[in-house]
């Protein structure tokens, strides 16, 4: 888990506003990915998670506020150690599988030979060696995306901004894009994922940001933004009847008890006092809310 | 801007299009085409020439006035016969007999002159059903008919001398001034009239074609990347700057070979004629050696307002529409074309040839026809306009290219454009 206070953010958003004409896109926002882990861009459809990436990666300019990527101003160096699979997905589909992944690296200053070598090893980590020499457009839209990640990380970047990278994969391409992002973090590489799906949010991502209607509502380490929207309540599991004992309790669909806990209790904290009171405990888990509960609730509410 | 990515997008660009079939009949296979075309025509009209030519070449004549010199009639085969210019033209004493022979396809025509001929002066011509159509007026029996009549009234009447040149008042020997201002004769008018338009007007609409060519597959590649969401990986490694100019030299360079390959072909279309006809035709050396030059700085110019302006549409569709009038303003010198032939070193040619979006095509045209006209000013000035237009059209284009590219999806309105663009 990286250090997020001590760390200098890769990409850093300060006080960023973008419209455009009479819409506002993004209003203020203000928000660092620091190196090594893998951050959570989410929100509903139209937010400005994409106008926030694009302006990052210096696609678009902000209307006011400042961007840094890698600690100064976007400049074709620092976009060099950076990667980008936008949600819409292009690709020029007469071409090659190969030609154009080595064309794609050209593009981020690969040299030729270069580029051909990484574009097969990518190509046979994604396990597409076989349509190497065939045309992008006969391939399925599951193998076409898959194409496009070897793209994105052909080039071994510091910083990958994945958006939407498992939209349209089975659940097999799923786990090996899965694997492919664990790794990067293993290695220490930074990884923006925007995701619609939750799970693998929870699964993946280190911390999270949840832009809604422009604006940035949730921000911070996943674990503890769930704490903090979790409902004060816990699991209990045990052989005795926590109602017969007086307790504030119904059962669970696990097989359960769940406790409502009062505002001044804490899980520990109530754990210590069931055990003094005796109740022999086979197993308590304090319930901590989804993400898909905490973006549901927000997006809601509103910002 | 970064050479290395420009020179990457540039190979990407180029070899997509000169893989493609379409490119590679239009280059290559079109000439081929024509020439086949051409060939197979010139050679089908010859064959059916040479047939008819070998059918029958007689024609009868008839006097009933009795005014004909019957002493350039020579006996042959029973029959009274003169022949000049390859027309055999049979002498008979009465229509019945004329007629037969027309009718049995002997004779190609019948001319009869009548009876009151010094009052009237009509000769009747007959056709038979069976005589092609043209086969009278197509050959050479009637100016030789006129000759002959005109000999027979004025036979014994005038000096011999007179009589010629009453029958022919005169021969023109045509000469021209060449190049250097020396008289040049002995060439066919009409032959020299052909080559001096078809070639200036062959090469003029190859450089156009070739310029509308690539700045058509300019619009094409812009509007595939629109269409195909591309824009967005390729904005996160290079500049829309470097993308501009890297589609514009990749497919300038497969419009180059495309003019290069059509060049060719004019020329050994040009020296083919030349040694063939064994007559001065003459080949546009300046205007052919200036024409890469001329190629390149009009693609240039032109294809970066293209590219900008075809950055703009929100499809293919639209984007072709958005570019139409640039061509249009590329096309202006071949719809005037008829004054630039007739008079190409008047105003006309002369503005038009500082004209960026017109000099490419002037220039050539005034070289090809007139090349002692054209000062050497002329074409440096013309040059360096294009040159200045060019880099100024770059600068433009790079940023409306900018501006449209990022826009997808939509056409921006004149207000965002201005504000992207600032």
């Amino acid at each position: 888990m990286p250090d997020t206070l001590s760390s200098v953010g890769i990409l850093e958003y300060c006080g960023v506003h973008k419209r455009f004409g009479q819409h506002t896109a993004l209003e203020d926002v203000s928000l660092e990915v620091v190196p090594g882990e893998v951050f959570g861009l989410l929100g509903p459809n139209g937010a400005g998670k994409t106008t926030l990436i694009r302006i990052g990666l210096d696609i678009l300019r902000a209307d006011e506020g400042t961007v840094s990527l890698f600690g100064a101003p976007p400049s074709h160096a620092s976009l060099d150690r950076t990667a980008y699979l936008p949600e819409e997905r292009g690709v020029y589909r007469r071409a090659k599988v190969r030609e154009l992944l080595a064309y794609l690296g050209k593009l981020k200053g690969l040299r030729r030979t270069t580029a051909a070598k990484a574009a097969d090893h990518w190509l046979e980590r994604v396990g597409l060696s076989r349509v190497a020499d065939h045309r992008v457009e006969s391939l399925s839209k599951g193998m076409t995306q898959k194409v496009q990640i070897a793209a994105c990380l052909m080039t071994d970047p510091e910083l990958c901004v994945l958006d939407e990278p498992f939209s349209g994969l089975d659940p097999v391409n799923v786990a090996l894009v899965t694997d492919l992002i664990e790794e990067r973090r293993t290695l220490g590489r930074t990884t923006v994922l925007s995701t619609h799906m939750m799970h693998q949010v929870e699964a993946l991502c280190d911390r999270v940001a949840l832009v809604h209607q422009g604006r940035l509502v949730v921000y911070g380490q996943l674990d503890e933004i769930r704490r903090r929207y979790s409902p004060n309540q816990v699991i209990v599991w045990t052989e005795m009847d926590l109602g017969a004992l007086g307790v504030n309790a119904t059962q669970h669909r696990t097989g359960g008890w769940r406790v409502e806990l009062p505002a001044s209790e804490t899980a520990a904290g109530y754990l210590h006092e069931l055990v003094r009171h005796g109740v022999l405990v086979d197993r308590y888990e304090p319930l901590v809310a989804r993400m898909d509960e905490i973006f549901v609730s927000l997006v809601s509410e509103g910002p | 801007m970064r050479l290395k990515r420009i020179a990457a997008v540039a190979r990407f660009e180029f070899l997509a299009v000169v893989k493609r079939w379409s490119y590679l009949l239009a280059t290559f296979g079109l000439p081929l085409f024509l020439a086949a075309v051409s060939g197979t025509v010139l050679g089908v009209q010859t064959y059916f020439l040479t047939q008819r030519a070998e059918e029958s070449s007689a024609f009868g004549l008839v006097d009933e006035a009795g005014v004909v010199d019957g002493s350039v009639f020579e006996d042959r085969e029973g029959a009274r016969v003169w022949i000049n210019e390859g027309s055999e033209v049979v002498l008979y004493r009465d229509q019945e007999t004329a007629t037969r022979d027309l009718e049995s396809g002997r004779l190609r025509a019948l001319y009869v002159v009548h009876e009151d001929y010094l009052q009237s002066g009509e000769v009747r011509a007959i056709q038979s059903e069976k005589t092609p159509l043209l086969s009278m007026r197509g050959t050479t029996v009637e100016p030789l008919l006129r000759s002959l009549l005109r000999k027979s009234l004025l036979d014994g009447r005038l000096d011999e001398d007179v009589q010629k040149r009453i029958i022919s008042p005169a021969v023109f020997v045509r000469a021209r001034l060449g190049p250097e201002g020396a008289e040049v004769s002995d060439f066919d008018e009409a032959l020299d009239l052909l080559m001096r338009t078809t070639i200036p007007l062959f090469l003029g609409v190859l450089l156009l074609t070739a310029l509308l060519s690539a700045s058509g597959y300019l619009v094409q590649t812009v509007a595939t990347d629109k269409e195909s969401k591309i824009v967005e990986v390729l904005l996160s490694s290079v500049t829309p700057e470097e993308i501009l100019a890297g589609k514009l030299f990749g497919l300038g360079a497969a419009g180059l070979v495309q003019f290069a390959a059509w060049t060719s072909m004019v020329i050994f279309v040009a020296l083919s004629a030349s040694a063939a006809l064994a007559t001065m035709v003459t080949v546009p050396w300046l205007a052919l050696a200036i024409s890469p030059v001329l190629f390149v700085l009009g693609y240039l110019f032109l294809g970066s307002l293209m590219l900008a302006t075809a950055a703009l549409g929100a499809n293919a569709a639209e984007s072709q529409k958005l570019t139409m009038g640039w061509a249009m303003l590329a096309i202006l010198p071949l719809m005037v074309l008829v004054i630039l032939l007739e008079d190409p070193n008047g105003a006309l040619g002369q503005v038009m040839t500082w004209i960026p979006f017109t000099s490419p095509l002037t220039v050539i045209i005034r070289l090809s026809v007139e090349p002692s006209g054209v000062a050497w000013w002329e074409i440096g000035g013309a040059i360096a306009v294009l040159a200045i237009s060019t880099w100024l059209s770059i600068r433009i284009g790079a940023r409306l290219f900018r501006v449209g590219f990022l826009l997808t999806g939509s056409r921006p309105s004149l207000a965002e454009l201005w504000r992207q663009a600032r």
